[in-house]
Protein backbone atom coordinates (compact mmCIF):
# COMPACT_ATOMS: atom_id res chain seq x y z
CA UNK A 1 0.00 0.00 0.00
CA UNK A 2 2.46 2.12 1.14
CA UNK A 3 5.00 3.93 -2.03
CA UNK A 4 8.44 3.85 0.06
CA UNK A 5 11.67 2.82 -0.50
CA UNK A 6 12.78 0.17 1.27
CA UNK A 7 16.42 -0.46 0.58
CA UNK A 8 17.35 -1.51 3.91
CA UNK A 9 15.16 -1.77 6.63
CA UNK A 10 17.09 -2.00 9.07
CA UNK A 11 20.83 -0.80 10.57
CA UNK A 12 23.16 -3.31 11.82
CA UNK A 13 22.31 -2.50 15.67
CA UNK A 14 18.21 -3.29 14.70
CA UNK A 15 17.08 0.47 14.13
CA UNK A 16 14.49 0.37 11.62
CA UNK A 17 14.55 2.56 8.90
CA UNK A 18 11.96 5.59 8.41
CA UNK A 19 10.07 4.97 5.12
CA UNK A 20 9.71 8.22 3.21
CA UNK A 21 6.68 9.13 2.15
CA UNK A 22 7.06 9.87 -1.49
CA UNK A 23 3.02 9.60 -2.81
CA UNK A 24 1.06 10.87 0.12
CA UNK A 25 -2.25 9.65 -1.21
CA UNK A 26 -1.24 6.38 -1.78
CA UNK A 27 0.19 6.23 1.57
CA UNK A 28 -2.65 6.50 3.33
CA UNK A 29 -4.94 4.52 0.99
CA UNK A 30 -6.73 7.29 -1.74
CA UNK A 31 -8.05 10.81 -1.14
CA UNK A 32 -10.69 10.03 1.36
CA UNK A 33 -7.91 8.22 3.18
CA UNK A 34 -7.59 8.95 7.10
CA UNK A 35 -4.88 11.52 7.77
CA UNK A 36 -4.99 11.65 11.36
CA UNK A 37 -4.27 7.81 12.03
CA UNK A 38 -0.95 8.16 9.41
CA UNK A 39 0.02 10.99 11.94
CA UNK A 40 -0.22 9.65 14.67
CA UNK A 41 1.76 6.39 13.24
CA UNK A 42 4.30 8.98 12.46
CA UNK A 43 4.40 11.09 15.74
CA UNK A 44 4.65 7.78 17.61
CA UNK A 45 7.73 6.84 15.52
CA UNK A 46 9.45 9.66 15.55
CA UNK A 47 8.71 10.10 19.46
CA UNK A 48 10.82 6.51 19.63
CA UNK A 49 13.63 7.67 17.29
CA UNK A 50 14.01 11.30 19.46
CA UNK A 51 14.06 8.56 22.79
CA UNK A 52 16.42 6.12 21.12
CA UNK A 53 18.48 9.15 20.16
CA UNK A 54 18.88 10.74 24.26
CA UNK A 55 19.99 7.61 24.97
CA UNK A 56 22.85 7.05 22.90
CA UNK A 57 23.29 10.76 23.17
CA UNK A 58 24.08 9.68 27.20
CA UNK A 59 26.08 6.86 26.61
CA UNK A 60 28.22 8.64 24.29
CA UNK A 61 28.68 11.03 27.04
CA UNK A 62 29.78 7.79 29.54
CA UNK A 63 31.98 6.68 26.93
CA UNK A 64 33.57 9.92 26.23
CA UNK A 65 34.26 10.14 29.94
CA UNK A 66 35.61 6.97 30.25
CA UNK A 67 38.19 6.69 27.66
CA UNK A 68 40.59 9.13 29.03
CA UNK A 69 40.54 7.36 32.29
CA UNK A 70 41.37 4.28 30.33
CA UNK A 71 44.44 5.56 28.59
CA UNK A 72 45.65 7.07 31.44
CA UNK A 73 45.48 4.06 33.62
CA UNK A 74 47.34 1.86 31.39
CA UNK A 75 50.22 4.43 30.57
CA UNK A 76 50.35 4.40 34.29
CA UNK A 77 50.81 0.72 34.31
CA UNK A 78 53.15 0.73 31.39
CA UNK A 79 55.00 3.36 33.37
CA UNK A 80 55.20 1.28 36.37
CA UNK A 81 56.60 -1.69 34.16
CA UNK A 82 59.76 -0.08 32.00
CA UNK A 83 60.53 1.06 35.41
CA UNK A 84 60.62 -2.60 36.91
CA UNK A 85 61.88 -3.79 33.82
CA UNK A 86 64.81 -0.97 33.72
CA UNK A 87 65.48 -2.15 38.12
CA UNK A 88 66.04 -5.52 36.51
CA UNK A 89 68.06 -4.83 33.92
CA UNK A 90 70.38 -3.01 35.88
CA UNK A 91 70.30 -5.56 38.78
CA UNK A 92 71.31 -8.23 36.11
CA UNK A 93 74.34 -5.75 34.96
CA UNK A 94 75.03 -5.21 38.87
CA UNK A 95 75.93 -9.40 38.13
CA UNK A 96 78.35 -9.03 35.58
CA UNK A 97 79.95 -5.50 36.34
CA UNK A 98 81.30 -6.63 39.37
CA UNK A 99 83.67 -3.85 40.19
CA UNK A 100 82.82 -0.41 38.01
CA UNK A 101 81.35 2.14 40.11
CA UNK A 102 78.79 3.26 37.68
CA UNK A 103 76.53 5.44 40.10
CA UNK A 104 73.75 5.36 37.63
CA UNK A 105 73.32 1.88 37.36
CA UNK A 106 73.63 0.73 41.11
CA UNK A 107 70.54 -0.48 41.71
CA UNK A 108 69.62 1.65 45.22
CA UNK A 109 66.57 0.09 44.23
CA UNK A 110 65.38 4.21 44.48
CA UNK A 111 61.88 4.07 45.50
CA UNK A 112 59.33 6.12 43.53
CA UNK A 113 57.93 8.69 45.54
CA UNK A 114 54.65 10.31 44.91
CA UNK A 115 52.24 12.62 45.87
CA UNK A 116 48.52 11.22 45.77
CA UNK A 117 45.15 12.59 46.65
CA UNK A 118 43.81 12.00 50.21
CA UNK A 119 40.95 14.00 49.56
CA UNK A 120 39.95 16.74 47.41
CA UNK A 121 42.22 19.53 48.50
CA UNK A 122 44.58 17.09 49.95
CA UNK A 123 47.78 15.08 48.75
CA UNK A 124 50.17 13.18 50.88
CA UNK A 125 53.34 11.59 49.86
CA UNK A 126 54.34 8.29 49.78
CA UNK A 127 56.66 5.98 48.22
CA UNK A 128 55.50 3.05 45.73
CA UNK A 129 57.13 -0.46 46.90
CA UNK A 130 58.72 -2.79 44.71
CA UNK A 131 55.94 -4.92 43.60
CA UNK A 132 54.73 -6.99 40.69
CA UNK A 133 51.02 -6.28 41.38
CA UNK A 134 48.74 -3.83 40.96
CA UNK A 135 44.96 -2.95 42.03
CA UNK A 136 42.58 -2.24 39.63
CA UNK A 137 39.24 -0.82 40.63
CA UNK A 138 37.02 -2.25 37.75
CA UNK A 139 33.87 -0.53 39.80
CA UNK A 140 30.54 -1.59 41.23
CA UNK A 141 32.85 -2.33 44.82
CA UNK A 142 35.10 -4.33 42.98
CA UNK A 143 38.70 -4.28 43.21
CA UNK A 144 40.98 -6.78 41.80
CA UNK A 145 44.79 -7.31 41.97
CA UNK A 146 46.56 -8.13 38.81
CA UNK A 147 50.05 -8.85 37.38
CA UNK A 148 51.61 -6.12 35.80
CA UNK A 149 51.19 -8.23 32.43
CA UNK A 150 47.50 -9.07 33.07
CA UNK A 151 46.89 -5.42 34.10
CA UNK A 152 48.27 -3.99 30.60
CA UNK A 153 46.74 -6.99 28.78
CA UNK A 154 43.26 -6.04 30.83
CA UNK A 155 42.79 -2.34 30.14
CA UNK A 156 43.87 -2.70 26.30
CA UNK A 157 41.06 -4.74 25.87
CA UNK A 158 39.18 -2.57 28.21
CA UNK A 159 40.58 0.34 26.08
CA UNK A 160 39.57 -0.93 22.35
CA UNK A 161 36.41 -2.17 23.53
CA UNK A 162 35.21 1.36 24.67
CA UNK A 163 36.70 2.63 21.42
CA UNK A 164 34.87 -0.04 19.56
CA UNK A 165 31.40 0.81 21.06
CA UNK A 166 32.00 4.52 20.93
CA UNK A 167 32.40 4.41 16.77
CA UNK A 168 29.48 2.24 16.88
CA UNK A 169 27.09 4.62 19.38
CA UNK A 170 28.38 7.18 16.59
CA UNK A 171 27.48 6.03 13.64
CA UNK A 172 24.04 4.65 15.39
CA UNK A 173 23.74 8.43 16.57
CA UNK A 174 24.06 9.82 12.75
CA UNK A 175 21.63 7.24 11.36
CA UNK A 176 19.07 8.21 13.55
CA UNK A 177 19.31 11.88 12.91
CA UNK A 178 18.67 11.10 9.52
CA UNK A 179 15.50 9.14 10.26
CA UNK A 180 14.66 11.97 12.33
CA UNK A 181 14.99 14.09 9.86
CA UNK A 182 13.20 11.88 7.33
CA UNK A 183 9.98 11.50 9.57
CA UNK A 184 9.63 15.28 10.08
CA UNK A 185 9.51 15.35 6.57
CA UNK A 186 7.02 13.11 6.24
CA UNK A 187 4.92 15.05 9.56
CA UNK A 188 5.31 18.34 7.03
CA UNK A 189 4.39 16.17 3.61
CA UNK A 190 1.38 14.93 5.06
CA UNK A 191 -0.01 17.85 7.15
CA UNK A 192 0.42 20.20 3.94
CA UNK A 193 -1.06 17.50 1.37
CA UNK A 194 -4.21 17.34 4.05
CA UNK A 195 -4.38 21.18 4.05
CA UNK A 196 -4.73 21.06 0.35
CA UNK A 197 -7.13 18.43 -0.09
CA UNK A 198 -9.27 20.41 2.54
CA UNK A 199 -9.08 23.26 0.65
CA UNK A 200 -10.30 21.55 -2.29
CA UNK A 201 -12.92 20.20 -0.65
CA UNK A 202 -14.23 23.29 0.55
CA UNK A 203 -14.21 24.66 -2.85
CA UNK A 204 -15.70 21.97 -4.49
CA UNK A 205 -18.62 22.00 -1.58
CA UNK A 206 -18.85 25.59 -2.01
CA UNK A 207 -19.18 25.38 -5.84
CA UNK A 208 -21.75 22.76 -5.46
CA UNK A 209 -23.72 24.47 -3.20
CA UNK A 210 -23.72 27.96 -5.37
CA UNK A 211 -24.00 25.78 -8.65
CA UNK B 1 8.38 47.14 60.93
CA UNK B 2 7.97 50.28 58.83
CA UNK B 3 9.08 47.75 56.16
CA UNK B 4 6.14 45.43 56.90
CA UNK B 5 4.08 48.41 57.09
CA UNK B 6 5.51 49.61 53.69
CA UNK B 7 4.76 45.62 52.34
CA UNK B 8 1.29 45.12 53.40
CA UNK B 9 0.14 48.37 52.00
CA UNK B 10 1.61 47.61 48.50
CA UNK B 11 1.14 43.53 48.41
CA UNK B 12 -2.81 44.60 49.52
CA UNK B 13 -3.05 46.63 46.83
CA UNK B 14 -1.95 43.94 44.23
CA UNK B 15 -4.87 42.41 42.40
CA UNK B 16 -4.76 38.29 42.15
CA UNK B 17 -2.78 37.51 39.40
CA UNK B 18 -0.31 39.83 40.53
CA UNK B 19 0.00 38.45 43.71
CA UNK B 20 0.68 34.79 42.33
CA UNK B 21 3.32 36.44 40.40
CA UNK B 22 4.79 37.66 43.31
CA UNK B 23 4.44 34.69 45.28
CA UNK B 24 5.79 32.58 42.49
CA UNK B 25 9.10 34.71 42.14
CA UNK B 26 8.96 34.29 46.45
CA UNK B 27 8.87 30.34 45.65
CA UNK B 28 11.81 30.53 43.13
CA UNK B 29 14.10 32.57 45.29
CA UNK B 30 13.33 30.57 48.02
CA UNK B 31 14.24 27.44 46.42
CA UNK B 32 17.28 29.09 44.99
CA UNK B 33 18.56 30.03 48.46
CA UNK B 34 17.70 26.59 49.88
CA UNK B 35 20.15 25.17 47.21
CA UNK B 36 23.00 27.66 47.89
CA UNK B 37 22.47 26.27 51.47
CA UNK B 38 22.98 22.91 50.80
CA UNK B 39 26.06 23.46 48.64
CA UNK B 40 27.92 24.90 51.26
CA UNK B 41 26.72 22.44 53.93
CA UNK B 42 27.92 19.45 51.23
CA UNK B 43 31.49 21.81 51.00
CA UNK B 44 31.31 22.16 55.02
CA UNK B 45 31.36 18.29 55.21
CA UNK B 46 34.22 17.71 52.58
CA UNK B 47 36.54 20.07 54.75
CA UNK B 48 35.25 18.30 57.96
CA UNK B 49 36.51 14.78 56.54
CA UNK B 50 40.21 16.67 54.89
CA UNK B 51 40.82 17.17 58.79
CA UNK B 52 40.11 13.85 59.49
CA UNK B 53 42.39 12.30 56.62
CA UNK B 54 45.07 14.89 57.43
CA UNK B 55 45.08 13.08 61.02
CA UNK B 56 45.71 9.98 59.10
CA UNK B 57 48.97 10.54 57.76
CA UNK B 58 50.49 10.08 61.73
CA UNK B 59 54.03 8.77 62.75
CA UNK B 60 51.99 6.11 63.88
CA UNK B 61 51.38 4.79 60.65
CA UNK B 62 54.86 4.81 59.42
CA UNK B 63 55.18 1.73 57.92
CA UNK B 64 51.61 0.35 57.22
CA UNK B 65 51.75 0.02 53.57
CA UNK B 66 49.22 1.71 52.07
CA UNK B 67 47.14 1.69 48.50
CA UNK B 68 48.73 4.40 46.69
CA UNK B 69 46.02 5.34 44.12
CA UNK B 70 47.93 6.50 40.61
CA UNK B 71 44.86 7.30 38.58
CA UNK B 72 40.86 6.65 39.01
CA UNK B 73 41.26 2.88 38.81
CA UNK B 74 44.67 2.04 39.46
CA UNK B 75 46.19 1.39 43.07
CA UNK B 76 49.65 0.35 43.88
CA UNK B 77 50.97 -0.37 47.22
CA UNK B 78 53.19 1.60 48.93
CA UNK B 79 54.03 3.02 52.44
CA UNK B 80 53.48 6.82 53.65
CA UNK B 81 56.61 8.74 53.44
CA UNK B 82 56.43 11.84 54.57
CA UNK B 83 54.69 11.86 57.78
CA UNK B 84 55.05 15.31 58.89
CA UNK B 85 53.33 17.80 55.72
CA UNK B 86 50.86 17.44 53.61
CA UNK B 87 50.11 19.36 50.54
CA UNK B 88 46.90 21.36 50.21
CA UNK B 89 45.25 23.04 47.03
CA UNK B 90 44.56 26.43 48.08
CA UNK B 91 42.83 27.73 44.76
CA UNK B 92 44.19 29.48 41.83
CA UNK B 93 46.64 26.35 41.12
CA UNK B 94 48.64 27.17 43.78
CA UNK B 95 49.47 23.47 46.50
CA UNK B 96 51.08 24.58 49.62
CA UNK B 97 53.20 22.14 51.76
CA UNK B 98 51.92 22.40 55.29
CA UNK B 99 52.67 20.51 57.96
CA UNK B 100 49.87 18.42 59.93
CA UNK B 101 48.71 20.85 62.43
CA UNK B 102 48.96 24.04 59.94
CA UNK B 103 46.50 21.89 57.71
CA UNK B 104 44.45 21.21 60.15
CA UNK B 105 43.97 25.00 61.19
CA UNK B 106 43.79 25.78 57.74
CA UNK B 107 41.00 23.08 57.27
CA UNK B 108 39.10 24.23 60.10
CA UNK B 109 38.83 28.06 59.06
CA UNK B 110 37.44 27.59 55.92
CA UNK B 111 34.92 24.79 58.04
CA UNK B 112 34.54 28.17 60.45
CA UNK B 113 33.98 30.11 57.98
CA UNK B 114 31.11 28.32 56.06
CA UNK B 115 29.50 28.12 59.28
CA UNK B 116 28.95 31.43 59.32
CA UNK B 117 28.05 31.98 55.57
CA UNK B 118 25.59 29.05 56.52
CA UNK B 119 24.01 31.37 59.44
CA UNK B 120 23.81 34.10 57.74
CA UNK B 121 21.88 32.53 55.04
CA UNK B 122 19.66 30.36 57.30
CA UNK B 123 18.59 34.07 58.60
CA UNK B 124 17.75 35.11 54.86
CA UNK B 125 15.66 31.39 54.29
CA UNK B 126 13.93 32.20 57.41
CA UNK B 127 12.62 35.85 56.39
CA UNK B 128 11.64 34.65 52.98
CA UNK B 129 9.52 31.58 54.47
CA UNK B 130 7.80 34.70 56.30
CA UNK B 131 7.49 36.53 53.20
CA UNK B 132 5.88 33.62 51.47
CA UNK B 133 3.64 32.95 53.85
CA UNK B 134 2.34 36.61 54.15
CA UNK B 135 2.09 36.90 50.64
CA UNK B 136 -0.19 33.51 50.20
CA UNK B 137 -2.13 34.37 52.89
CA UNK B 138 -2.82 37.48 51.32
CA UNK B 139 -3.57 35.76 47.87
CA UNK B 140 -6.25 33.56 49.86
CA UNK B 141 -7.71 35.98 50.85
CA UNK B 142 -8.27 38.27 47.91
CA UNK B 143 -9.78 35.23 46.48
CA UNK B 144 -11.87 34.64 48.77
CA UNK B 145 -12.75 37.99 48.66
CA UNK B 146 -13.56 37.67 45.14
CA UNK B 147 -15.22 34.78 44.88
CA UNK B 148 -17.71 35.41 47.82
CA UNK B 149 -18.38 39.11 46.17
CA UNK B 150 -19.33 37.61 42.36
CA UNK B 151 -22.22 35.37 44.26
CA UNK B 152 -23.62 38.15 46.38
CA UNK B 153 -23.58 40.13 42.86
CA UNK B 154 -25.41 37.18 41.16
CA UNK B 155 -27.92 36.85 43.98
CA UNK B 156 -28.49 40.74 44.10
CA UNK B 157 -29.38 40.23 40.14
Amino acid sequence: MASTEESQDNNPRGIPKAPFISDVEKYIGGPDGDVESAMKKIQDALAKYRYMDGNLAQRRRGLEEKIPDIRKTLSMVEFLNERREGKQKSDDLEENLDDLDLEDETADKKPLVTTFELNETLYAEAELEDTDVVYLWLGANVMLSYNITEAMELLATKLKNAEASLQSLQEDLEFLREQITVMEVNTARLYNWDVVRRRERRAKEASASTG
Amino acid sequence: MAADTQQQIRVTDLDVPQLADVRRQLDEELTHLTNSFTQLKQAQAKFRSCIDNAAEVKPGNKDTTILVPLTNSLYVPGKLSDLENVIVDVGTGYYVKKSRAQATKYYQSKVDYLQSNLETLQETILKKQEDLTFVTNVLQSKIQAQSQGSTRNAKDR
